[in-house]
C-alpha cells in the first residue's frame, strides 16, 4: 500500500492549531491529494497542549487506502511545534526520530505554569531541548515564530504553515496553501504575510535578528570619581556589577552612600567581589515606599509603558497604580524609636489606587519620591544596615574557611527580596539559616566544605516552597548531619 | 451526557422499545482525549438490550453505519447506540452524501391525534415481563439477521486461512497500521465488528472455524466481547485457540504502539513460522531511540495542564480560597465537573474530590459531619440546574447541613463550549432569563445567600471568612458572579470593533506589572495563574531571578491587581486605559497633564 506522508502538530491553546489543520487538508484537497486529519482538541478553555495529527497520500494514492488516526512513534515525516517545549514533547513520546522526521518548530518558549509559579527562575533548560532537537531529529527549521509573527502582524500558525510550504516535504504547491488562507476567508491579508514571512524563514531568504534581552543600566551624574576608584581597587572582571552599583546607589540615595558601597567591598579576595558587590548593591537598595516612588515617577517609564501596552501615537494613557501600604511600610520611614512603638500597635493596611498620569496623582509619588534625604534617618535603613553588616561579617569570617562557604553566604542574600509578606518570608529563611547554618559553621562545629554545600541546600530548599516545609526538612537534615563535638578533656 | 447519567431513560426506552429509529450516539475514549471516568458502553448496551455500533473510523463507514443503525433500530424496535472515539469524532476527509429527506412527522408535519394508548408500550408491569422475554426471543435474533443480510460488519481476506482477527469497528485502522507495519497487511483474514452488540454467534463461528488462532483486538475493560467469543465456541466446541487480554493490555487505550506489540506477541505464540525479525527490529529500535531521547532531555518535561482562561471569572474564587487556607488552614473543599475543576491542578490544586456534575454538595454531606471545619462546595450554575439543586441544595437543607456552598454563575456550560443554561442572561440569548439562581434559592428557603462579583477578591475573602466563621447553622450559599470570559470575549469583541470602526471613543483597558519594581518571587502567579501572566528575564543588571510581566493577552480583568492588594503582595501591578478614538477633551486633558508631569520628572531629575 503507498505510504501516505505523516505529519504531527504539537501547539498550545489558541495557538490556532485547529485552523493550520484546516489549510493543509484544504490545499491538499485542491491539490487532489487524499488527505486526512484529525485531533486531541483539549478543552473549551484556552489553555494545555493540544495535538493534531495529518496523512497526505502521494499524488495518485486512494482515498481507500486505510489512513491512521494514532501517529506512530518512529513513523512521523513532518513535525510542526509552535513552541519549543511542545517539540520537546514530541521527542520525548519518541514520534520525532533521526532517521526520518523533518522538525520544524518555533524557538521561542512559553513556560508552562510550574515553570512560572517557581519561587526563582524555574524554567526548563532550554539547552537541553535545543540539543535533544538537534541530536533527535532528521532536518531541522528553527526560528523564532512568534518574533516573525509579531513582525508580520499576523499569527504563529500562519507563520508555520508558511514554513511548512518552505520546507518542501509535501507535494503541494506554495499557491494552494495561500488559496486555502484566502478561502477560510478570515484576516486574509495579515494570514498571508505571515505565510510569506514563514516561507522566506524556511528557504534561508529571511535573517531573524534574535530578539535579545537587554539589560537597563541606571543613569546618573556625578559618580564619575567614584568609578575611577572602583577602577583602581577592583578586580576587571567585576567592574561591569560594581560600577553598575555605584550608578543605582547614587541615584538611589546619593554619591556618600555609593562610596559607603566602596568601603564595604574593600578587603574582599579578588574572586569573591563581583558576587558580594551585586548583592551588596541590590541589598543596599532596599524596595521601601521611596524607591517604588522613585521607580514609578522616573523619566522613562511612560514611554515603556507605553510600548508595553501597545498603547498608539496620540491614544491618551491612563495609569492607575495599585498600592497596599499598611503599617510595617509606613514604619519602615519613621525614625526608629516612633516606629517600634508603631508596629507594636494592632496591624492594618490602607489600599491606595493612585492615578499616576493625573497631576495630583503623579505630584503625590514625586513627594515621596522626594523623601530620599530623609532614608538614611528611617527604621528600615537603620534596620538593613545593622543586617548588611551582619551580613558582611559572615562573609569575612568566612574567607579564612574557604572560598566556598564565603560564596554561599553572599549567594544567600537571594532570598531576601520583594514586599510585605514576601519579604517578611525571605527574610525569615534567611535568618534560620543564618542562625542554624552558618553560624555553628563560622563557630567550627562544622567544615567549611560541608557548610558551603548545606547553605546552598538550604537555599534551594527555601526557594522551593512558600510555605517553607522543605526548608525545615532540610535544616533537620542538616542538624542530625552535624557530627557531635567532644569538649576538651582538661 | 454521559451514559451514566443517562441510564434510567436508557433503560425505560429500551424495554417496551422504540417503532421508529432512535439513534444515541455515544463518546469513548481511553486516551488523552478523555476528559472523564473512562467506562465501556458496551456494559450499558448489554445491560439494557441496546445494541452498539463502533463504526470503522473512515467517513463513507461512519455515514453507511448511521444510516444502517436508524434501519436496524426500525427493524428491531429497538435503540441503537453509536460509539465514536474522539479521533474519530474530529476527523476530516471525505464522503459522498446523499439527498436530504423530509421526516414523516415533524414540527412541520404535525400529529393530529397522540399515539394510541397501548399499555404494553408502558414500562410498568406486567408488560416489563412481556418486554423482558420480547428483547430476547424477538428483539436480538431480528438483530442478528439484520446485521448478516446487510453486511454491518466487514470481512477482510486473506490467504492465512490458518489464522484470524476479530477486531471492534473503531480499531480497525489503528490494526491495519499495525500489521502493515509487520509487513503482512492483507494476508490475515478479518473479521471487522462494525456492531459489537449483539454479536452474530453463527458469523463469528464461521470465521473461527477451522484456524488454529484468532485474535480478538477489543479495547477497554472488562473483555466482554472476548468472553462471549470463548462461550460460543466452546457451546459449539470450536477448539479455535482464542488470543486477546492476554497478549494485548486489558486496560488503557490501544495505541499504534500497544496493538503492534500485542501483534508481535500473538503471532510469536501462534505463527512462529512468519518471520517478523526486520519489523521487530524497527520497532524495537524506535523505543529504544525513545529512550535514549528521553535522557537526552532529562525528562520529565514540564507539564501543560488545561487551565482558567485569561480574565475567567471563576479564577478569583479560589485566589479567595487559597488566601483563606492562610488563615484558617486546609478546608476540605468538594470539587465538582466544570471548568472549576481545573482548580484540583496547579497552581490552586484546591479540591478533595469530584463526584459527579453537580454533586459537589451532596458529596460533602457524606463529609462534613466528622470534620472540625465547614466544608467548602463548589459547584457550576451548570451543574447547579442539573443535579445540584435537588440533590444537593435541597437534601442539604433538610438534612439540617452546616456547610457551605459557592455557585460560580457564569451564564453557560462553559467547559463543553458555552451552552446557555436556564440563567443565561436574557440579552445573551432571545431576551428572556428563564430562571434567576438567587431567587431560586430563596424559594427554595436558603437563609444565608450572598451574590457576590467574583473579581473582588477582597470582598470574596471576607464572606467566605464570614460563611465558616458565622454562627449560623444552615446552608451557606455564596453566588459567585462574573459571566464566562471566552463567552463575554465572543460576544464584545466584534461590537468594539464596529464601534472603533464607527470611529466611536472606546477605553481598552490591560493591566502591566513594573518590571523595576518587581523582584521575582512570583507569588502572583502562584495565587492566579493567568495565561497573560508570565515571566521575563530581568532588566535589571543585578538581579538573576525573572520577572512577572503581563503580555497582550490581557483582558482587563484586573485580578491581578485584586490579588497583588488583597494578598498584600507588592505594588508592581498598574492598570492602563487606553483611550481609542479620544475625543478632544481626552487629548486636551492628556497633553496639558503630560506637560506638566514632564516638567515635574525632569524638574526632580536635576534637583
Amino acid at each position: 500500500m503507498p505510504k501516505p506522508v505523516t505529519i504531527l502538530v504539537g501547539a498550545l491553546g489558541g495557538d490556532g492549531g485547529g485552523v493550520l489543520c484546516d489549510w493543509i487538508v484544504a490545499a491538499a484537497q485542491s491539490t487532489g491529494l487524499a488527505v486526512q486529519a484529525t485531533q486531541i482538541p483539549g478543552v473549551a478553555q484556552r489553555t494545555g497542549a493540544t495535538t493534531y495529527y495529518l496523512e497526505v497520500m502521494p499524488r495518485g494514492a486512494q482515498a481507500s487506502s486505510v489512513l491512521a488516526l494514532n501517529p506512530a512513534i518512529g513513523e512521523v515525516d513532518v513535525a510542526l511545534a509552535t513552541e519549543l517545549l511542545e517539540a520537546g514533547r514530541m521527542i520525548f513520546n519518541g514520534f520525532v526520530t533521526p532517521d526520518r522526521t523533518t522538525l520544524i518548530a518555533s524557538t521561542h518558549r512559553v513556560l508552562a505554569i510550574g515553570e512560572r509559579s517557581a519561587m526563582g527562575d524555574g524554567s526548563f533548560d532550554v539547552g537541553r531541548l535545543l540539543r535533544a532537537v538537534k541530536e533527535r531529529s532528521k532536518e531541522q527549521i528553527l526560528f523564532d515564530m512568534d518574533q516573525a509573527a509579531e513582525e508580520s502582524g499576523g499569527v504563529i500558525n500562519a507563520v508555520l504553515l508558511g514554513a511548512l510550504a518552505g520546507s518542501g516535504k509535501l507535494p503541494i504547491p506554495d499557491a494552494a496553501f495561500e488559496a486555502a488562507i484566502r478561502h477560510a476567508g478570515k484576516s486574509i491579508d495579515t494570514n498571508l504575510a505571515a505565510f510569506a514571512f514563514g516561507r522566506g524563514h524556511a528557504r534561508g531568504e529571511l535573517e531573524q535578528a534574535v530578539r535579545e534581552h537587554r539589560k537597563r543600566q541606571a543613569a546618573v551624574q556625578g559618580a564619575e570619581d567614584l568609578i575611577e576608584r572602583a577602577r583602581k581597587s577592583f578586580p576587571a572582571a567585576s567592574l561591569d556589577v560594581v560600577e553598575e552599583g555605584i550608578r543605582r546607589l547614587t541615584a538611589y540615595q546619593d554619591r556618600k552612600y555609593a562610596s559607603l558601597y566602596l568601603d564595604r567591598l574593600e578587603g574582599l579576595p579578588a574572586d569573591l567581589v563581583r558576587d558580594v558587590a551585586r548583592h551588596l548593591a541590590v541589598r543596599m537598595s532596599f524596595e521601601d515606599v521611596i524607591r517604588v516612588a522613585q521607580a514609578k515617577t522616573s523619566a522613562e517609564r511612560m514611554a515603556r509603558v507605553r510600548k508595553e501596552v501597545r498603547a498608539k501615537e496620540h491614544e491618551p494613557l491612563e495609569i492607575t497604580e495599585h498600592f497596599k501600604p499598611g503599617n510595617e511600610e509606613i514604619a519602615a520611614l519613621l525614625p526608629p524609636s516612633l516606629a517600634r512603638w508603631l508596629l507594636r500597635q494592632r496591624p492594618f493596611h490602607i489600599s491606595m489606587h493612585v492615578r499616576s498620569t493625573t497631576v495630583w496623582g503623579f505630584l503625590r509619588l514625586r513627594l515621596l519620591a522626594g523623601l530620599r534625604w530623609w532614608r538614611p534617618h528611617s527604621f528600615r535603613h537603620v534596620e538593613e544596615q545593622a543586617e548588611i553588616e551582619r551580613w558582611l561579617g559572615q562573609i569575612r569570617a568566612a574567607v579564612p574557611l574557604g572560598g566556598d562557604l564565603a560564596r554561599e553566604i553572599a549567594e544567600l542574600a537571594r532570598l531576601i527580596k520583594g514586599y510585605g509578606d514576601t519579604y517578611k518570608r525571605g527574610l525569615g529563611n534567611y535568618r534560620r539559616i543564618s542562625d542554624e547554618v552558618i553560624a555553628p559553621a563560622l563557630a567550627g562545629r562544622l567544615t567549611a566544605r560541608a557548610a558551603a554545600d548545606a547553605v546552598a541546600n538550604a537555599r534551594v530548599a527555601a526557594l522551593a516552597d512558600p510555605e517553607g516545609e522543605s526548608l525545615s526538612r532540610t535544616l533537620t537534615a542538616i542538624a542530625s548531619a552535624t557530627p557531635p563535638l567532644k569538649q576538651a578533656a582538661e | 451526557m454521559g451514559t451514566n447519567v443517562a441510564a434510567d431513560a436508557l433503560s425505560n426506552l429500551a424495554s417496551p422499545g422504540v417503532i421508529g429509529g432512535a439513534l444515541i450516539v455515544v463518546g469513548e475514549d481511553y486516551g488523552e482525549g478523555a476528559s472523564v471516568i473512562q467506562e465501556r458502553t458496551q456494559a450499558y448496551a448489554l445491560k439494557s438490550s441496546v445494541w452498539l455500533m463502533d463504526p470503522r473510523p473512515s467517513l463513507p463507514t461512519i455515514v453507511r453505519c448511521t444510516e444502517k443503525a436508524f434501519e436496524l433500530s426500525e427493524a428491531t424496535n429497538t435503540p441503537v447506540m453509536m460509539e465514536l472515539r474522539i479521533r474519530a469524532c474530529h476527523v476530516t476527509g471525505e464522503f459522498t452524501a446523499k439527498d436530504n429527506k423530509p421526516p414523516a412527522i415533524s414540527r412541520n408535519n404535525r400529529l393530529a391525534q397522540p399515539a394510541a394508548h397501548d399499555y404494553d408500550r408502558i414500562s410498568h408491569p406486567p408488560s416489563t415481563y412481556a418486554h423482558e422475554k420480547k428483547k430476547v426471543e424477538v428483539r436480538q435474533p431480528a438483530a442478528e439477521r439484520f446485521i448478516v443480510e446487510h453486511g454491518l460488519n466487514e470481512f477482510l481476506p486473506g490467504e492465512r486461512s490458518d489464522l484470524g482477527i476479530i477486531v471492534q469497528g473503531g480499531i480497525t485502522n489503528v490494526l491495519v497500521r499495525g500489521l502493515d507495519r509487520l509487513e503482512i497487511e492483507g494476508r490475515i483474514p478479518t473479521l471487522v465488528l462494525n456492531v459489537t452488540h449483539p454479536l452474530v454467534p453463527d458469523q463469528i463461528a464461521d470465521f473461527c472455524k477451522g484456524k488454529r488462532a484468532v485474535l480478538v483486538v477489543e479495547e477497554g475493560a472488562p473483555d466482554y466481547i472476548e468472553q462471549a467469543i470463548h462461550v460460543l465456541l466452546r457451546k459449539r466446541d470450536i477448539d479455535t485457540k482464542i488470543y486477546g487480554k492476554d497478549v494485548l493490555p486489558m486496560a488503557g487505550e490501544y495505541t499504534a504502539e500497544v496493538v503492534t506489540e500485542g501483534l508481535l506477541k500473538f503471532f510469536a505464540q501462534s505463527a512462529n513460522d512468519i518471520d517478523l525479525s526486520k519489523p521487530r527490529e524497527r520497532f524495537e529500535a524506535a523505543r529504544a531511540g525513545r529512550a535514549e531521547a528521553q535522557r537526552l532531555l532529562g525528562g520529565p518535561l514540564p507539564l501543560r495542564p488545561p487551565g482558567f482562561c485569561v480574565g475567567c471569572p471563576e479564577r478569583p474564587v479560589f485566589s479567595a480560597i487559597k488566601l483563606l487556607e492562610r488563615e484558617v488552614g486546609k478546608v476540605h473543599i468538594s470539587s465538582d465537573i466544570g471548568c472549576h475543576s481545573f482548580a484540583t491542578l496547579a497552581p490552586f490544586n484546591l479540591g478533595n474530590s469530584i463526584l459527579g456534575f453537580g454533586m459537589s454538595l451532596a458529596a460533602a454531606g457524606a463529609v462534613a459531619p466528622v470534620m472540625q471545619k465547614r466544608t467548602i462546595s463548589v459547584m457550576g450554575d451548570g451543574g447547579f440546574w442539573h443535579n445540584g439543586l435537588l440533590s444537593g441544595v435541597a437534601s442539604s437543607m433538610f438534612n439540617r447541613g452546616d456547610r457551605v456552598l459557592v455557585i460560580m454563575q457564569n451564564g453557560y456550560t462553559s467547559a463543553t463550549g458555552a451552552q446557555f443554561i436556564p440563567n443565561t442572561s436574557g440579552n445573551r440569548r432571545d431576551g428572556e432569563t428563564t430562571s434567576d439562581i438567587a431567587a431560586t434559592l430563596k424559594a427554595m428557603g436558603v437563609g444565608w445567600l450572598r451574590t457576590i462579583r467574583t473579581y473582588n477578591v477582597g470582598t470574596m475573602l471576607k464572606t467566605l471568612r464570614e460563611a465558616m466563621s458565622t454562627d449560623d447553622k444552615g446552608l451557606k450559599v455564596i453566588v459567585a458572579d462574573g459571566e464566562c470570559q471566552l463567552a463575554r470575549q465572543r460576544r464584545i469583541r466584534p461590537q468594539i470593533a464596529a464601534q472603533l470602526k464607527r470611529g466611536e471613543r472606546v477605553v481598552r483597558t490591560r493591566y502591566g506589572v513594573d518590571d523595576e519594581v518587581c523582584t521575582g518571587d512570583h507569588s502572583c502567579i502562584r495565587l492566579s495563574g493567568c495565561p497573560s501572566l508570565v515571566v521575563k528575564p530581568s532588566p535589571d543588571p543585578l538581579r538573576s531571578d525573572p520577572v512577572a510581566s503581563v503580555n497582550n493577552g490581557c483582558v482587563g480583568c484586573g485580578l491581578c491587581g485584586e490579588v497583588a492588594d488583597a494578598a498584600v503582595l507588592c505594588p508592581s501591578f498598574y492598570k492602563a486605559d487606553i483611550v481609542q478614538n479620544a475625543s478632544w477633551w481626552d487629548r486636551l486633558k492628556w497633553r496639558v497633564r503630560s506637560a506638566v508631569i514632564a516638567r515635574l520628572a525632569h524638574g526632580e531629575m536635576s534637583a
